[in-house]
């Protein structure tokens, strides 16, 4: 080998010839490559949840199967139901259906335009919340769903805090983070989470976006849809079909 | 002075504390550390096994066909299909599980009703909605105690059947979203000055024509003919005679007033009627079409009637 400061000429342009061959066949792509043909045939599902807010009469028969399905403390909510209505001026009121039997009663004054907005975790892939657990009892699962250990969650609330949507909350019963899991029990059983099946509107639409043919696959490429704070880069997984701008 | 051979001993000393040290936070690395710890990432691969554990308690129509299985299949025709019948009942699980002892709910009073069905502006301006005195008022129901189900079979709320839909598909064109996008529905204020452009009798005038003078001249073409919005430029429409969608308002019942629309005994009426007749299929709109509006049967009922008549 010759000293590096003494290279000729024709070695440099070997060295340059070598790299540029580099350039045109790079080997992580190679092996990427090989990699997803091993995993081809049996794909892992990836979970995500569809919205269409023009189809949601705002009846709460998700919030209650929720409640029932995974026994939600009573004063703390997975999913929520809100109601916009905007008046002539512009004026934005937003209510929920929460304290009072999850009943949205007619309200008070002229609106221009309003509806329904049900809320749950977006379980993003790139989750506030899991990044600030100091215990690591915050997760993203491979299937894409965002779930707490309860075991080692020692309810300091930092992800109530950091979650954007209002996601997360203290079980006033156990004293630690709690959320919607898209009734993760109910996916091992092949079943979908309790609000999807008790939406008679199917206002709530739950699918694998790895299944190109999956309900929810097909609705996103075929309709307008928005995600919640979107400038926040969490990569919400909650897609919202034909959202009103009013919504953030 | 013979030079001493160099002593190690201080740093033997050290590197036994320090292998120690090592030893004992792996010890304790190994106690505190979770077994499944970094197998899918920086948490405890253990903890999704725990989410699954949960046993569901919604169990779908799957679980009540077993038993119930003529409530399921009267119900699976109608508007309230997508309605689960946990919806309105709870979960099942304890009702499956206890072989049908209770876990139960039977819903009463008129709430379980309005919680979908309440006039709302927030609700789409398609989905069947009222206002309980105004609809009271309109069918003549004095007795604002009375639940809904008196009239309403919430297993088979208006007996629309889906193959009969099926054959009858009509172009939207009585919405004012069907031009405005967005969400203005016609339970919204119109503008002054809009050009009426959604009215049934543009295209039905033979039908409309005269309406106003008769006997359901208060009734609004949807009320009839609800339609079903199946895309964005078709929707199905209703032109069922069935005699159990008259009987919804004119069914003899003793919390009626008496401005409420004419009752009728039933089934003896229809009874009557048939007997009379020797026809067993006899229909409301048969004798009482002068009631309604010129009537152009083009069902396929009506077909099949025309047929045999001749």
């Amino acid at each position: 080998m010759t000293d590096d400061r003494n290279r000729s000429r024709r070695e440099v342009l070997k060295l340059l010839a070598a790299g540029s061959g580099l350039l045109v066949f790079p080997l992580g792509t190679l092996l990427a490559g090989e990699r997803e043909a091993a995993g081809d045939g049996a794909r892992a599902p990836y979970w995500a949840y569809a919205v269409d807010t023009t189809r949601c009469i705002g009846c709460c028969a998700c919030m209650r199967a929720c409640r029932d399905e995974n026994d939600v403390t009573a004063g703390v909510f997975r999913t929520w139901v809100e109601r916009y209505r905007i008046g002539f001026d512009g004026e934005v009121r937003v209510d929920a259906a929460t304290d009072n039997g999850y009943v949205f009663e007619p309200a008070a004054g002229e609106v221009a335009r309003a509806f329904f907005v049900p809320k749950l975790c977006n379980h993003c892939e790139k989750s506030v919340c899991n990044q600030v657990c100091p215990v690591g009892a915050a997760f993203n699962t491979p299937d894409g769903v965002v779930l707490v250990d309860q075991k080692h969650c020692i309810g300091c609330g930092y992800c109530v805090q950091a979650c954007p949507y209002g996601s997360r909350f203290i079980d006033p019963k156990t004293h630690k983070a709690g959320k919607c899991t898209f009734c993760y029990h109910r996916l091992a059983e092949g079943l979908a989470p309790a609000c999807v099946h008790a939406c008679p509107r199917e206002a709530r639409i739950f699918g694998d976006l790895n299944d190109p043919h999956s309900k929810l696959s097909v609705l996103l490429r075929q309709r307008h849809y928005r995600l919640l704070k979107p400038e926040l880069g969490t990569h919400p997984k909650c897609y919202y079909l034909e959202l009103d701008r009013e919504v953030v | 002075m013979e030079p001493t051979s160099p002593s190690y001993r201080h740093t033997f000393r050290l590197f036994a504390l320090i292998g120690i040290a090592v030893v004992i936070a792996l010890i304790v690395r190994a106690r505190l550390v979770p077994e499944s710890y970094g197998d899918l990432g920086h948490f405890r691969a253990d903890a999704i096994e725990d989410a699954k554990r949960f046993e569901p308690r919604h169990l779908g129509p799957a679980a009540c066909v077993e038993c119930h299985d003529d409530v399921v299949a009267l119900h699976a025709k109608d508007a309230h299909a997508r309605v689960t019948c946990e919806s309105c009942h709870g979960p099942g699980a304890v009702h499956v599980a206890s072989e049908g002892e209770g876990g139960i709910i039977r819903p009463g009073g008129k709430e379980p009703c309005l919680v979908c069905h309440r006039l709302l502006p927030a609700r789409p301006g398609e989905f069947a909605q009222i206002v309980p005195r105004d609809h009271y008022r309109f069918v003549g129901v004095e007795d604002p105690e009375i639940d809904c189900v008196a009239c309403h079979d919430p297993h088979e709320p208006l007996f629309m059947d889906r193959d009969l839909r099926t054959a009858r598909l009509h172009p939207l064109i009585h919405r004012c979203r069907d031009c405005h996008a967005g969400r203005t529905d016609e339970t919204l204020s119109r503008p002054p000055g809009h050009p009426a452009i959604f009215e049934c009798g543009y295209c039905h005038a033979e039908v409309v024509s005269g309406f106003a003078e008769r006997p359901h001249s208060g009734v609004r073409c949807t009320i009839c003919h609800l339609f079903f919005r199946e895309s964005d430029f078709a929707g199905r429409i209703l032109r069922d005679s069935d005699p159990r969608f008259c009987l919804l308002c004119h069914r003899e019942a003793d919390f009626r007033s008496d401005d409420a629309p004419p009752g009728i005994a039933w089934p003896d009426h229809g009874e009557d009627m048939a007997e009379d007749a020797g026809d067993l299929d006899k229909r409301c709109i048969d004798c009482h079409q002068d009631r309604i509006h010129p009537l152009q049967t083009r069902t396929a009922a009506g077909d099949v009637r025309a047929g045999r008549e001749e």
